[in-house]
């Protein structure tokens, strides 16, 4: 009798294993779909999280929804281009992927590594529309939007916004300001910024940035700031930081003008984002339609006006109040161009020399 | 049972069944335990073993700039940890954040526990519930709320700062004070519940016979009292230091950035540099690092227990 109870016990811990293993094992396969037509199926997306998510769904996804109710958009939201582009790595063979839109200094890299397939005009019309400075020398996904890194102050510390980058050194805002240390471009970005403002060529060399940064490190406040550098100056934590000019400027709105965003007069670096097809991707067709909507220039009108980014096409219209905001493209800015191609050869040496040299405890 | 109730059978073959049929039934209970335990280890296989097995594999690839992973078998992302004295400093601070932490937890979580565990009260069950109740909330949740209480503008420094205490706000936050004073807080239901669950030996009757022996209270506590809990204070703080040198977010959301630990790093190296094999590499060191406490650890409560 007891031989049964044990023999029936075996068995059902033997189903139940049997169970965990195919259960185990049965995830997976969602991925594999058709291609799917032009103007039905999904559309998988990977793109930032946060207030750019919640924008660009509002302003971007939702019409396009409302144009084609046959394409379902399915948003994977990533914290970083980085994180976007592990995530992609980690698909290679099987993508579950169609769009990505993410920093043009990661998507480059991605283009080299094969990850992303070319785009023309025949798949996407409105590619016409993106000038050819914001087209991928081969062919790879265009620019669909420009952002530039700001100056992010408190209102009521400054009543005028500050106009030198130089304010981070002065000793009457040390330990009120933060700033975001590599790998974060914000990071990367003020190191090239400082160097040009030390008479330096950063292809070169960071080491007088170095010491300057260095000289600035004992007065930040946080170098990772929580929830995030916008919020860090609202709440009063901060009076300055870095930030970009686009959440900068909706942050800004939000708060009722407790913060403002500049560009301070040494220059900015263009923080630009891409629109990537995924090569295999499983729902390529639809994906086309999806980018080719995303370079309209309701699109991109659209999300200028929600979150202040600079449109990558030329016949979108933005009405003055947007247009003094969003960071201008015509060359009237003064940008450190921070060379796509040689930041990929520089971040990691910069993050190091962060953590080991600029960051002290 | 039927060879046993057998007619004089001679006396080598009925050992020699009784040790058959034990064999057997040996045998059997075996195979029972070993079906009993399969769909439990074929999880830990799938959840555990197989990662730990890729993460291994991945520590000995060769990481190239922008996320490239060379499959090779190198010993390089070891070296380059081991002699690089950056990396020896964010070990040590790793270590000695958990070590502070883990003494800080197990001295204010102690009355506590020793309270709950010696309490008759009919609202025992409610207090225990109350003391582990934090752990309904998650520990990110919390970070932020120490965030808060922290902060240049937060609780803390506007009291003193309105009292008169203080011109200037002191840095509680984004800095490695702020990091103990979040994982105390957030550690300190692990160490209350080991705590409770590690005082079985201590008895209200052996503390009240040294009392009637002539011992004050104080010796009470340091000759009975204290010995009998050292196991589950031991427990407990092996608990908390394993929790906080493996911790991420409380580092990351109260470190701002300067408090540098394996486990940031770790974070950095796969999600901001997206070089996988030194972040494997280093998350081996951290495993073998634990190792070592365990075994420490074991041989210390033998001696304890011994």
């Amino acid at each position: 009798m007891r031989a049964t109870i044990k023999g029936k016990m075996a068995a059902v811990a033997a189903l139940s294993a049997a169970v965990l293993v195919l259960s185990g094992c049965g995830g997976g396969s969602e991925a594999a779909g058709s291609g799917g037509s032009a103007t039905s199926g999904e559309v998988n997306l990977i793109a930032y999280s946060g207030v750019w998510q919640d924008q660009y769904t509002a302003a971007v996804i939702e019409p396009f929804q409302a144009k084609y109710p046959d394409i379902k958009i399915n948003y994977a939201s990533k914290r970083s281009s980085a994180e976007m582009l592990s995530a992609l790595q980690g698909q290679k063979n099987n993508p579950a992927t169609d769009v990505a839109i993410m920093d043009n200094s990661v998507s480059t890299t991605g283009n080299k590594q094969g990850l992303f397939e070319k785009v023309d005009e025949e798949s996407v019309p409105n590619l016409a529309n993106v000038p050819e400075k914001f087209q991928d020398k081969e062919g790879y996904g265009p620019v669909a939007m420009l952002d530039a890194v700001g100056l992010v102050y408190d209102t009521a510390t400054f009543p005028e916004a500050p106009d030198s980058w130089k304010v981070l050194w002065d000793p009457a805002y040390a330990g009120k300001i933060n700033v975001n240390a590599p790998p974060s471009l914000l990071g990367l970005s003020l190191t090239a910024i400082t160097s040009k403002m030390e008479g330096e060529d950063y292809t070169q060399g960071i080491d007088s940035a170095v010491t300057r940064l260095k000289e600035m490190a004992p007065g930040v406040q946080t170098f990772a700031p929580n929830p995030d550098e916008y919020q860090n100056v609202i709440t009063g934590q901060t009076v300055l930081g870095l930030g970009q000019n686009a959440r900068g400027q909706f942050y800004s709105d939000q708060s009722n003008k407790k913060m403002g965003v500049t560009f301070p007069k040494e220059g900015t670096v263009y923080q630009i984002n891409t629109i990537n097809l995924v090569k295999d991707a499983p729902h390529s067709e639809a994906a086309k339609t999806f980018v080719d909507y995303a370079l309209s220039a309701e699109a991109q009108t659209a999300f200028a006006k929600a979150l202040f980014y600079a449109p990558s096409v030329t016949n979108a219209e933005l009405p003055a109040d947007v247009k003094d905001r969003v960071v201008p493209t015509d060359g009237s800015l003064n940008i450190v161009p921070l060379d796509v191609e040689f930041l990929s050869s520089a971040r990691d040496k910069w993050t190091d020399t962060w953590k080991r040299q600029i960051i002290t405890n | 049972m039927t060879v046993l109730e057998a007619p004089a059978a001679p006396e080598r073959p009925r050992a020699q069944d009784e040790g058959q049929l034990e064999r057997a039934t040996e045998r059997r209970n075996r195979r029972t335990y070993l079906a009993l335990l399969l769909p439990g280890l074929l999880g830990l296989l799938v959840s555990f073993v197989f990662p730990l097995a890729y993460m291994v594999r991945m520590s000995f690839n060769q990481g190239a700039p922008d996320g490239v992973i060379v499959e090779t078998f190198t010993l390089d992302t070891y070296i380059q940890p081991l002699t690089d004295p950056y990396y020896w400093r964010v070990t040590l601070d790793t270590f000695q954040m958990g070590v502070t932490v883990g003494i800080l937890c197990v001295i204010v979580s102690y009355p506590v526990a020793l309270f709950l565990a010696r309490s008759t009260s009919k609202w025992r069950g409610l207090l225990i519930a109350i003391a582990i109740a934090p752990l309904l909330t998650s520990a990110v949740v919390r970070t932020y709320g120490w965030m808060v209480i922290l902060g240049t503008n937060g609780l803390i420094n506007s009291s003193l700062g309105g009292l008169g205490l203080i011109d200037t706000p002191l840095k509680l936050t984004n800095n490695m004070t702020g990091v103990t004073i979040g994982l105390v807080e957030i550690f300190m239901p692990y160490a209350i519940l080991a705590m409770i669950s590690g005082f079985g030996r201590l008895s209200p009757q052996l503390e009240e016979a040294a009392g009637s022996l002539g011992a004050s209270k104080f010796k009470v506590f340091t000759r009975v009292t204290l010995p009998l809990c050292l196991p589950g204070l031991l427990t407990a703080f092996l608990l908390v230091f394993v929790l906080s040198i493996s911790t991420f977010i409380t580092p990351r959301l109260l470190g701002g950035g300067s408090v540098q630990v394996l486990a940031t790093e770790i974070y950095d190296q796969t999600t901001g540099l997206l070089n996988w094999p030194f972040a494997a590499a280093l998350s081996v060191i951290l495993l073998v690092l634990f190792g070592l406490i365990i075994a420490v650890y074991q041989r210390l409560t033998k001696k304890i227990g011994g």
